[in-house]
Order: structure tokens, then sequence, then C-alpha cells
């Protein structure tokens, strides 16, 4: 099946600045918008500019790993080097997808004072079951990989797809989150080196865990002090490096992509983000607006009106559908036009079949970077 | 409009699919559905968004049990949400220990205690959902599951949780919800995708995890979104003329050529996910139009409904 004509969509600017310029590209926005390709394109769109770039994926669908070699059961946490995306000079795209659990692990091992620390805690049941599935674990560990991979001089450019969410400013907040977790009296009270429940003074704390006992049995309330504890003897590393992240995604070095889809209730959410973004001040490099009907021309033709049923009638009544559609979108995206303001918004037409492999990529990618018309 | 058997075939339907499918217009549709067919319907949305408390007749969700709208000579669609700190004072007041632990550790312990017990806020909102469905709180209980990747997770949060929980109430609690969604009488699930090849692809593997792993008994799956399938569109614009007697002038010609070709290879996909779905699939496969507009107001909510029980 042949792809749809991409010439309807009507770049009205370029990415190329960001992804020739910054050294972290964050993508965010709501689910089913096609944010992963999206990060996907703009890495071969970096590494055809000759830089050496790796892609984050969280969660891609399975015709996108596949397309970038990450096979979805085996180890994809480390980064695998994607060829023929048609990279010139030093140029090259590497991908991986992000495992919230085994990132967690890492970054204990290496904030831990002692190799029978990091191990005390990665052994605890809590932090087991905590480690993949705590909410907010999943964004926090995709900036944590994000710095890993900035800090480690490896690459020209880290781009990181976040995970879908409704609350897309949950990724913002990770690292300022995780401070005040463990600013938290509770927290304080239970860290302070205590050898049993019973001893316990703080009366907040023993109620806590009181209350942990009483709904989750006796069992539970050991693990969890003794999480509480191991965590304590990390935490200033885990202080450090949330203050780190955090300057880091402020820094000029960082820029931010909100992609979209037409859909009303999409471009309410990226509208939110941006402006989350901006409040935040966070750099913001752009909009992608993602999945766009073509619009085909208004048919103006005497003879096509009161046709009676047939596959004339079945043309002009697709036409009419699409139409009204495409119209509706367009108009639906304007708000999301408005607020960019100055930032680039590159707008991009659906395909009758989705990008699923390196060739895909590589069109998209020529519509992310493509000749800057500036939006008038 | 024959009303279809598995309308009203349990007590509590949860609505789930992928991010940008539309699973909570698919939700608000249904129990629009059930209410037109005489059933009392509360629509729960999990995730808080109170949007579709105006799309069903009412006002915007809340946590407080509301009419939103009254169907004459049937039923009527309530609806409200379930925020996880209510679920969870509501719990802890069950148990007694809610009005102890608020004076002694300030309710900003709270979010600490389901942090330390993963899985412990999804729980806690199904296990209000199954406290409402023991209380038959409404003939049909719709519940808009959260979105993106975190259905199953949602769905999961009961056995899952008994890797760390071993004993207490919180333990009895896990196997209570779990006996509530394997009871195909008490609890079914509706899967939502879109004609595409991914979306499909993924609504096959919540169909497996749902259904299979979980055991959790699936209603038909909801094809959202179909174009028209507009078999003309198979001829070129030109032939279809000549067969219609019509004189097509060149610029028309232009035109229609180009929108046949994005609309054939849509359908093309459309057809043949479709056909996918139903022979990879035990369940029935419903299919509800693609509406030709961005944002949904109440009239189209009303034929979604319709299309909902006859397709």
């Amino acid at each position: 099946m042949s792809q749809a004509s991409t010439d309807e969509a009507r770049s009205q600017g370029s990415l190329a600045a960001a992804v020739s310029g910054a050294s972290l590209l964050v993508t965010c926005g709501p689910g089913g918008v096609g944010k992963t390709t999206t990060a996907a394109a703009l890495g071969v769109a970096a590494a055809r500019a000759g830089r050496r770039v790796v892609v984050v994926t969280v969660d891609p669908a399975r015709r996108l790993a596949e397309a970038l070699g990450l096979e979805l059961d085996a180890s994809a946490d480390d980064p695998h080097h994607v060829t023929g995306v048609g990279e010139t000079g030093k140029g090259e795209l590497w991908a991986l997808m992000l495992d919230a659990a085994s990132t967690f692990d890492r970054l204990v091992r290496e904030q831990a004072s002692s190799p029978q620390q990091a191990e005390a805690l990665l052994a605890n049941p809590v932090y087991r079951a905590i480690s993949g599935s705590l909410s907010g674990a999943q964004e926090y560990m995709a900036i944590e990989r994000l710095h890993e991979l900035h800090t480690s001089g490896e690459w020209d450019l880290v781009i990181v797809d976040t995970p879908p969410s409704r609350h897309a400013i949950d990724l913002l907040e990770a690292p300022d989150r995780l401070v005040g977790f463990l600013s938290h009296p509770v927290y304080r009270a239970l860290t302070i080196t205590q050898r049993t429940f019973a001893k316990v003074t703080n009366a907040a704390a023993s109620m806590f865990l009181w209350a942990v006992r009483r709904l989750a049995g006796p069992q539970i309330v050991e693990d969890t002090m003794e999480f509480f504890r191991s965590l304590a003897n990390i935490e200033p590393g885990l202080r450090r490096r949330a203050s780190e992240v955090s300057t880091l995604l402020r820094s000029d070095e960082a820029t931010f992509v909100v992609v979209s889809s037409p859909r009303a209730e999409a471009i309410g959410e990226a509208e939110h983000l941006v402006d989350a973004l901006r409040a935040g001040r966070f750099p913001f490099g752009g909009v992608v607006i993602n999945l766009i009907h073509p619009l085909p021309d208004e048919l103006d033709d005497d003879a096509l009106t009161d046709i009676g049923p047939g596959p004339l009638a079945d043309h002009v009544a697709w036409h009419d559908d699409l139409r009204r559609l495409a119209l509706a979108e367009r108009a639906e995206l304007a708000a999301l036009v408005r607020l960019a303001g100055a930032a680039p918004v590159v707008e991009l037409a659906l395909r009758a079949v989705d990008v699923h492999d390196v060739d895909g990529l590589g069109d998209l990618a020529d519509h992310l970077v493509g000749p800057s018309r500036r939006h008038g | 409009m024959t009303d279809p058997a598995w309308l009203t075939s349990t007590h509590v339907a949860v609505v789930a699919g992928k991010g940008g499918v539309g699973s909570s217009t698919v939700a608000a549709a249904y129990a629009l559905a059930a209410a037109r067919d005489g059933a009392d319907v509360l629509f729960v949305a999990v995730d808080g968004r109170p949007g579709m408390g105006t799309l069903l007749g009412g006002r915007p969700l809340d946590d407080t049990d509301r009419i939103l709208q009254r169907i004459t000579g049937a039923g009527q669609v309530r609806g409200r949400t379930i925020p996880v700190d209510q679920a969870f004072g509501d719990y802890l007041d069950l148990r007694g220990v809610g009005g102890l632990l608020r004076r002694a550790a300030s309710a900003a312990s709270l979010p600490m205690i389901a942090a330390a017990t993963p899985g412990l806020q999804h729980l806690l909102v199904l296990g209000k959902i199954k406290e409402l469905e023991r209380e038959r709180a409404a003939d049909l209980i719709v519940v808009d599951a959260p979105p993106a990747g975190h259905a199953a997770p949602f769905l999961r949060s009961a056995t899952g949780l008994s890797d760390v929980v071993q004993s207490g109430p919180i333990r009895e609690q896990a196997e209570e919800v779990n006996a509530m969604l394997t009871d195909p009488a008490r609890c079914r699930a509706m899967i939502v995708v879109l004609p595409e090849v991914t979306p499909v692809t993924e609504g096959l593997e919540l169909a497996a995890e749902v259904g299979g792993e979980l055991g959790i008994d699936l209603l038909p799956l909801v094809v959202n979104s179909c174009w028209p399938d507009r078999a003309g569109l198979d001829k070129s614009p030109a032939v279809a003329a000549r067969s219609q007697s019509v004189k097509l002038s060149a610029a028309s010609k232009r035109t229609l050529d180009s929108s046949a070709a994005f609309g054939r290879a849509r359908l093309d996909q459309q057809r043949s996910q479709i056909a996918r779905l139903r022979s990879a699939l035990d369940a029935d496969v419903i299919t509800l139009p693609r509406l030709t507009i961005t944002d949904l107001g109440r009239a189209d909510l009303s034929e979604l409904a319709d299309a909902l029980v006859d397709p």
C-alpha cells in the first residue's frame, strides 16, 4: 500500500534549529498523537545533520520498535545502533527503550556509599515493588536516563520521548517531587537511625507505621522501615541529582517540543503543556501538530449536485466528509498555533499508513526540519 | 432498535483503550445507550476528567454522585469521579482508622502510605467501585478506565499487590476486588481500538492481557472512528462518472482523484484491520462511525449511542 501524499502538510516552521543546536531534546504531549515516532524522526534528522544522537523511547509501538531494531523482550535498555538513515559525516542514530526499574537500580548503585548499602536497598521487597511502578517513577527515570546519557559525553544530542500523560507537568516536577518526598516529616522521622518499630518515638511516624501494619500486615512494616532507612543512605546523592537535572532542563542546552494532534482534547492538553513549560521557564523549542487530514479542494461543479446513488455519489460523499473534517481540524489547531507565538510550528499530514520503517522516519524527518517558512 | 443482550449483562463495565482512541467517548455512549434501554446507570471517571459530565447532559463531574440526564420512559445516567485520596479516606474510615490517623499524622501522610504500598491507589479506586457494586448503587456502573498505558496496571493492581502484601485488610481488599473482576455476572471489560494497524495490535495485546491473564470477561470490542465503507471509491472518479452518465470537469476530476487516493488507502487499512480483529477474537466486534468533527457535542454522543446498539 502506498503512502498518501504529504504535500498537504503545511509546514509553517522548522525544527532544524532545535535538532542542530540543542544537546537535549524532550518531546512531550498527550497519548496517541505519534510522539515516539516524532522523537525518532527528529533523531534521523539529527544524524543526517552529522550529529551523534541517541533517542530514548518509552513504550514504543511494536512496529516502530522493530523499525529501530529494538526487540521488546530483550535488553533494549542499552543504546542500539540504527543504520541506513542517511547519516552524514560523524552522524549516527542510536535508540534505546527506557527501563525505569533498571535505571533506578543504576542510580542506587551509583549514589550508595558502599556496595553493601546498594545491595541492601536493591533487595528490599518494597523497593523492588516501587522502583518500576511508583507513580511518577517512570517520568523521573526518563529524566534520570537523559542526565546519564548527557553527562556521559558520548552524545551530541540526547532525545527523550516522555510517557504520555494527561498531567504532563508530572515530568517537569518529578525531580522537585522527589526532594519533597525526602523532606517529608514522616520520612525524616523514619530515617533517623532507629533499630525497631518500638523505638520510633515521633508520633506521626509511629502512627504511619501503625496504619501500614494495620492495613497491610506486619511484614511490610519492617520492609517499609528498612526501605526508608536504605533510601536515606543515598539521599544526598538523590537530592544533588534532582537539582542538577532541574538546572539542566532549564539551561539553553535543552529544548522541549510539544506534539499534538488536531483533536480538540489533544489541542487542549497541548495548550496546557505549552503554558506549563513557559511558567516553569523551560526552553520551548516548538510544536508539532501531527495526524492532520489532507484538505481536498472544494468541488464547484453543477454536474455534481443531485446525482443519484452510485459510485460517483460515493466519491462526492467521501470528498465532502474528508473536506468537512479537514476544515474542522484546521480551525481547531489555529489556537495552538497562536499560542506557540514565535516558536516554530510544524504541521504534519496524516498518512494513509502509519510510519513503521526507517524510510518513513526519513520522510517525516524531511518535513520536521524542512525549509523554514515562518507562519505569518 | 435492537437492544443487544450485552448492554446490561453485567454490573460493572470497564471501558479501556490506549490514548487517543476515544475510549472515554465510547464509555459515555455506552452509559447513554444503557439508560435508554431503561437502566439506572452510574458513569465513573477514574482519572477524574470532568468533561464527560457535560457531554452526558449534566454538570462537569466531581466526586459527588449526580444525575446527568433522565430519559423519559426509560432510565437515567448519573456520573461521578473517584479521586484516589477520597477512595483512600473512605477506605480508612471503613477500617476505623481514618479519624485516628488524620488526627495523629495529618492528611499529608496519606500519600506516603499509598506510595509505600505500590498499586494501592488503583486498588483503592477499584475497591470503591466494588463497594458501589455490592450496594447495587446502580443497575450498571460504566467505568472510564485510565487511558494510555495505564489501563492494564489499573486492572492488574489487585493481583499485583499480593506479591508485597501477604496479610491484612489490604490483602482481603485485593481478593474481594479480584473476585468481582473475574465474575462475568458482576464485571466485564470493553476494549476500544481504531481501525489502524498499530491501535489494533495494541488492542489485541490488551484483550489478551485483560481477557486472558487477568481473567476478565470481554464485552464486544469496539472499533471507533470507522469511515463509512464506500465501495464506489474502488472505481476511479472518471469510471464512476461514466457509469452514472455525468460529465466531470477537469478540476472536479483532479479533486476527486486526490481525495479518492487517500480514501482508498484509509478504507483498505480499515477493512483489513477489522477483518484481522474478527479473525483474532472470539468476542463480537462493533464498529462506530467516524464523525467529521474535532470536538463532540451531545447530538454526536447520541448518534454514537445509537450506533453502539444498532451498528
